[in-house]
């Protein structure tokens, strides 16, 4: 069984292989069950795979993949309490979102490419979280990368969905870009990219602080790049042009995901420096406030959950950074839950909507639709950290991490951004359920392959919090026989978590006040802070600020260039072809300067000159 | 005697072009369908040999293989000396990727040069002339041979640019000539200048005489030094026109846009590659101390080549001149590769070299297919195609994504080994132009973008996507990139052994 590890990812690239060859082929529902069951056998294989990993322990195979000159890089598959772990969730959820895919894509003309590249999307992150050698899962990352790129840019003749694919690309690939010094920094300084070599020679004192720390932070730049953390989080919320549920499949089992995943990987390399730790610390929290903050005001249901992930990812990088290796984890198994809910759900609401996502518009939908409304309540819960949705004792296990650490900062920021997530989370609930709406939803039914994903992710938000607590089973398991990973267990103070439900509480008290029962005005942060209001409606300027010293510049560079390539070099250019026809123009006084003439009559000359001369003597 | 046989491969497999052409011959003018398909079946028997050399190839060999060697003539010199030039033709780690590549390369260029649409029997001729030259000149093992080989290449693509390019054909082809007649006059100076210094141009016994101690001592002196740094240095001209090393690149800029696509396949994937070539074998290989002493230079060179072509792609209005200073940008990895002169960067700028063979063909194969379609290649008149050519813009898409470099595809494994080489020399250079990773996804996703998605433009709604028989060709290309991508090792074992032995020259 532990030899055939390797048959796990290969289940949805074959699904890819077929569905792309096939996709004129397959109608709609075949295309959706090739896509499902392939994940959905990943997920038994998976299951499969844990079972082995407790029965058995852990497990590593390799193979040479490229050689050169004593160096052998070499590829293989690594089974351990992490790796199994994300295989779960990613093959768990993206088998749900498949499903969920049959009714929310129905009518598109391209069902079994979505397919095709949801399959390749699962290929990618399942080879990823297995690859036991840095290169390997650069490889696999950049392939996590490059289907968000096509599954976001899907709606092709859509040119936002264009812009937010390219977006999402190469904003990515600026963090990308510095894994890659990371990676060949390591293999220059280890001599060998193996992740256990790698902590070995970490662990001997082998590589100088200077360049741990050097290389911690430019992996911490690729974690920053794909978990969206601020200043590179412009693409997220941009890449909700794609179908919903891609969003649900990149903010909670891929894409985003895989940054974190690369920090809890690399662990034992980020506690080595204690500068790289505080940077993952401060940067997870300014992100998690940061972003809380701008999805305070945003009126788009899919941005908000977009912001409201980012700001997720900051708790999980902040709890990393604290040292919280398990709190990190667990925080980004029940995220994966629980965010996931909420996107299928919202995309059953804009379906329900007739594809209207402005917040503004709708309303009311808790007496058309309470299953929904009971869905997205739970999500909600679990996100605002209430018990005992599994958010809170994620959410727990973050904040007492922090406290435990002893960085105060980052765990007042941690609670601040406690409470407007309960705040943010349910003005989008109560915007979207209470009140009513202009638009007609009554008699708009969903469709019960759409159901009962949301109703497998709602029960597991539910439950999910109780693989850690009561009994710690869940760090005892990630932390066995590894001495690496050391980590501090946050000692309960029980006031850390009756603090943090009340600012919850507060924040839903708050948001019930405004947004359903009306007795607080809406314009609640308008009024008084026009100014700060405006300033996080549009996002902070990060978008423009970015335009203005990146792009514009760039492309006015380009053009300047060009101008000096078409007249400078070129003008050069003919100022040397110019002097032959200048000499030859003053010695044979004809103004016949056809250098080129010259130039063939003269190289076809010698060449049969030559040919004439000499092959004679070959052959004689 | 299977070794004997074995040993005139390289003969056979560089002359093996002309057996199509002389077939070429018997057919009428007119029977143009005929000529197409002879004119492909003719580049089969090359493909096969050179399957052949890569499968019986000793991959622990550093040294030449299927050695194939003739006296040939002499020019005696008063007092009983003479130089010897010899017939001598084989095959290294260096050399066998290039023309294992240069064989598929031309193979499926002569698919696409099915959309030539006047004077084929002369155009195939031609072709064929080219494929045997680009042939011989990396298994040419003498000096004097190469340079034949070089000057057949560069008079068979005049002619090919000249007569079956674009609108301003001839002023590309003449320019492209001028140019690359300045190449040849730099590269005749140097053979004639180590002819004179060896009394042979035979690559062995160059590399023997001149790793001799004694003659180290003597050359190490004035004048002879400086004699040896200008057969150096013009060499390094010669090949860097032909890379190009910006500023000597204008003129592949005309003929990526005027040449026939077809043509551009072989150029661009194949000819450029002479410059890589030189550059590792007569640079690094024949003139280590002096590649030592400019390599801070060629780096220099190099992160130009990367960032200037980088930039200029981005903002070009044409998919053509988007490609062509891609190029320059790509050439400009292996520039670092050789710059880096340790293994990792040889060896990466050899898989470039391949590498960037292969995609530039699947691109300009587009290419080709794209002005047969909709008779444009201007990115404002471009848009949507995924729509009305979903196959068409897929192969874009794919051949975009191995350009950027994206890993599992052929560009990721060089840039990597690249990269990994010039890290250990020169790693300011090196930081700076592994940006140019990013950069190159800007341009590539744009023109990628640009032609396929947003809306479709109406005057390209009822063009057709490409038929099996065109598209066969193109995956072709994209399974062979895909397979370095995935499994590098397949070029990488053959090629080791040569890489270590040329690193070890140069102290790498």
């Amino acid at each position: 069984m532990i030899e055939n590890i390797w048959a796990i990812p290969l289940f949805p690239l074959i699904a890819f292989v077929l569905l792309l060859a096939g996709r004129n082929v397959f109608q709609a529902k075949t295309a959706t069950w090739v896509g499902s069951l392939s994940a959905f056998l990943s997920f038994l294989g998976s299951v499969a795979a844990l079972w082995v990993q407790l029965s058995e322990g852990n497990h590593l195979s390799l193979f040479p993949w490229l050689s050169f000159g004593e160096t052998t890089i070499r590829f293989g598959i690594e089974l351990n309490q992490l790796n199994v772990l994300m295989m779960i969730l990613v093959s768990l959820i993206s088998f749900l979102v498949q499903v969920y895919s049959h009714s929310y894509m129905k009518g598109d003309q391209r069902v079994p490419i979505f397919h095709a590249y949801l399959s390749l999307f699962t290929f990618s992150m399942l080879g990823l979280v297995l690859s036991p050698n840095l290169l390997q899962l650069y490889i696999f990352w950049e392939l996590v990368g490059v289907c968000s790129f096509l599954l976001i840019g899907y709606w092709y003749f859509k040119p936002e969905a264009k812009r937010a694919a390219q977006k999402a690309f190469i904003v990515t690939r600026i963090g990308d870009v510095g894994l890659l010094i990371a990676v060949i920094l390591t293999l220059l300084y280890v001599g060998n990219l193996e992740l256990t070599t790698i902590f070995a020679s970490l662990d001997a004192g082998e590589i100088p602080p200077g360049m741990v720390t050097l290389i911690a932070l430019l992996v911490f730049v690729g974690a920053v790049g794909k978990s969206g953390q601020f200043p590179l989080h412009t693409w997220l919320p941009d890449a909700m042009e794609g179908p919903t549920p891609v969003s649900a499949l990149i903010h909670a089992a891929t894409m985003v995901a895989a940054g974190v995943f690369l920090v809890a990987r690399m662990f034992p390399l980020f506690q080595s420096s204690s500068v790289a730790m505080d940077t993952v610390a401060w940067t997870g929290a300014f992100t998690a406030i940061f972003a809380a903050g701008i999805g305070l005001v945003q009126y788009d249901i899919k941005r908000v959950l977009a912001y409201s992930t980012i700001s997720q990812l900051g708790y999980m990088m902040f709890a990393l950074g604290a040292g919280g290796y398990v709190a990190g984890i667990f925080h980004l198994m029940t995220h994966g839950v629980f965010k996931a809910l909420l996107f299928l759900v919202a995309g059953a609401i804009i379906i329900v909507f007739n594809h209207e996502q402005d917040l503004r518009r709708m309303g009311g939908l808790w007496k058309t639709h309470p299953t929904l409304g009971w869905f997205f309540v739970i999500g909600c819960l679990s996100i605002a950290g209430i018990p005992p949705f599994s958010g809170f004792f994620s959410k727990e296990e973050v904040l007492l991490a922090a406290f435990a650490d002893g960085r105060m900062g980052i765990f007042i920021l941690g609670i601040v951004t406690a409470f407007l997530t309960a705040f943010y989370m349910f003005r989008l609930f109560f915007l979207a359920f209470w009140g009513k709406s202009s638009i007609e939803t009554r008699g708009k039914t969903v469709a019960s392959t759409m159901i009962w994903p949301m109703g497998v992710l709602a029960l597991l938000s539910i439950l999910a919090g109780f693989v850690e607590v009561p009994g710690h089973h869940l760090s005892f398991w990630l932390r066995e026989g590894s001495d690496t990973i050391s980590g501090k267990v946050g000692e309960a103070s029980i006031w850390v978590a009756f603090f943090s439900i009340a600012v919850s509480l507060a924040g839903i008290i708050l948001a019930w006040a405004v947004y359903a029962n009306k007795s607080i005005p809406r314009d609640l942060l308008q009024k008084p802070f026009p100014w700060l209001y405006s300033f996080l409606h549009r996002k902070c300027y990060v978008d423009e600020m970015q335009r203005a010293i990146v792009v514009e510049p760039y492309r006015m560079l380009g053009f300047l260039l060009s101008a000096f390539d078409r007249y400078i070099v070129q003008g050069i250019v003919h100022l040397v072809a110019g002097i032959p026809r200048f000499a030859g123009a003053i010695v044979t006084r004809l103004q016949n300067g056809q250098a080129q003439t010259y130039a063939l009559v003269s190289v076809i000359g010698l060449v049969l000159l030559i040919i004439g001369l000499t092959a004679g003597r070959l052959f004689g | 005697m299977m070794e004997n046989v074995l040993n005139m491969l390289p003969t056979w497999l560089a002359f093996s072009p002309l057996l199509g052409a002389m077939l070429l011959l018997l057919v009428p003018q007119k029977r143009t369908g005929w000529l197409k398909r002879l004119g492909i079946l003719a580049t089969f028997p090359p493909l096969v040999l050179a399957l052949l050399l890569y499968g019986t190839f000793h991959s622990g060999m550093d040294s030449v293989q299927f050695e194939h060697r003739l006296q040939w003539f002499e020019i005696p010199l008063s007092g009983g000396a003479s130089w010897e030039l010899t017939y001598h033709m084989g095959v290294d780690g260096l050399s066998m990727p290039l023309v294992v590549m240069a064989t598929v390369v031309a193979t499926l260029a002569a698919f696409a040069s099915t959309y030539i649409q006047k004077r084929q029997k002369e155009y195939f001729l031609f072709f064929l002339i080219l494929e045997m030259g680009m042939l011989g000149v990396f298994l040419a093992q003498n000096l004097f041979l190469f340079f034949l080989f070089f000057e057949i290449t560069l008079v068979s693509l005049y002619f090919l640019i000249g007569i079956w390019g674009f609108v301003h054909r001839e002023r590309a082809a003449n320019q492209f000539l001028l140019y690359n007649g300045l190449g040849s006059a730099f590269l005749l100076i140097s053979l004639v200048g180590l002819l004179v210094l060896f009394g042979t141009l035979d690559f062995n016994q160059l590399q023997e005489l001149s790793d001799h101690p004694r003659t180290k001592g003597v050359l190490s002196q004035s004048p002879l030094k400086e004699i040896v740094w200008g057969i150096f240095l013009s060499m390094v001209v010669a090949f860097g026109i032909k890379l190009p090393i910006f500023p000597f690149h204008r003129w592949m800029l005309k003929v990526h846009t005027e040449a026939p696509p077809a043509v551009v396949m072989v150029h661009s994937g194949v000819l450029l590659k002479m410059g890589a070539y030189g550059l590792i074998r007569f640079g690094v290989q024949l003139f280590p101390d002096q590649m030592r002493t400019i390599a801070t230079t060629l780096a220099v060179l190099g992160l130009v080549n990367i960032l200037y072509g980088a930039v200029l792609a981005f903002v070009q209005q044409d998919l053509k001149r988007v490609l062509a200073y891609a190029s320059i940008s790509h050439m400009g990895i292996i520039l670092f590769g050789v710059a880096s002169a340790n293994v990792s960067g040889l060896t990466g700028a050899v898989f470039q070299a391949v590498s960037h063979g292969l995609i530039s063909a699947v691109l300009f194969f587009f290419i080709a297919s794209l002005v047969d379609r909709a008779g444009t290649t201007e990115i404002g008149k471009l848009g949507g195609m995924a729509r009305s050519a979903p196959v068409l813009t897929g192969v874009f898409l794919a051949g975009g994504l191995a350009l950027l470099g994206l890993p599992g595809m052929s560009g990721f494994v060089s840039e990597f080994l690249v990269f990994v080489g010039l890290f250990q020399q020169e790693p300011a250079l090196a930081a700076v132009g592994i940006l140019g990773l990013v950069l190159t996804a800007a341009y590539t996703l744009r023109a990628v973008l640009a032609t396929g998605f947003g809306p479709l433009k109406s005057r390209l709604s009822d063009i057709t996507d490409i038929k099996p028989s065109e598209a066969a060709p193109m995956l072709m290309l994209l399974a062979f990139i895909l397979l370095i991508g995935v499994y590098p090792d397949v070029l990488g074992e053959p090629i080791k052994a040569t890489m270590q032995m040329i690193a070890s020259r140069i102290g790498g």
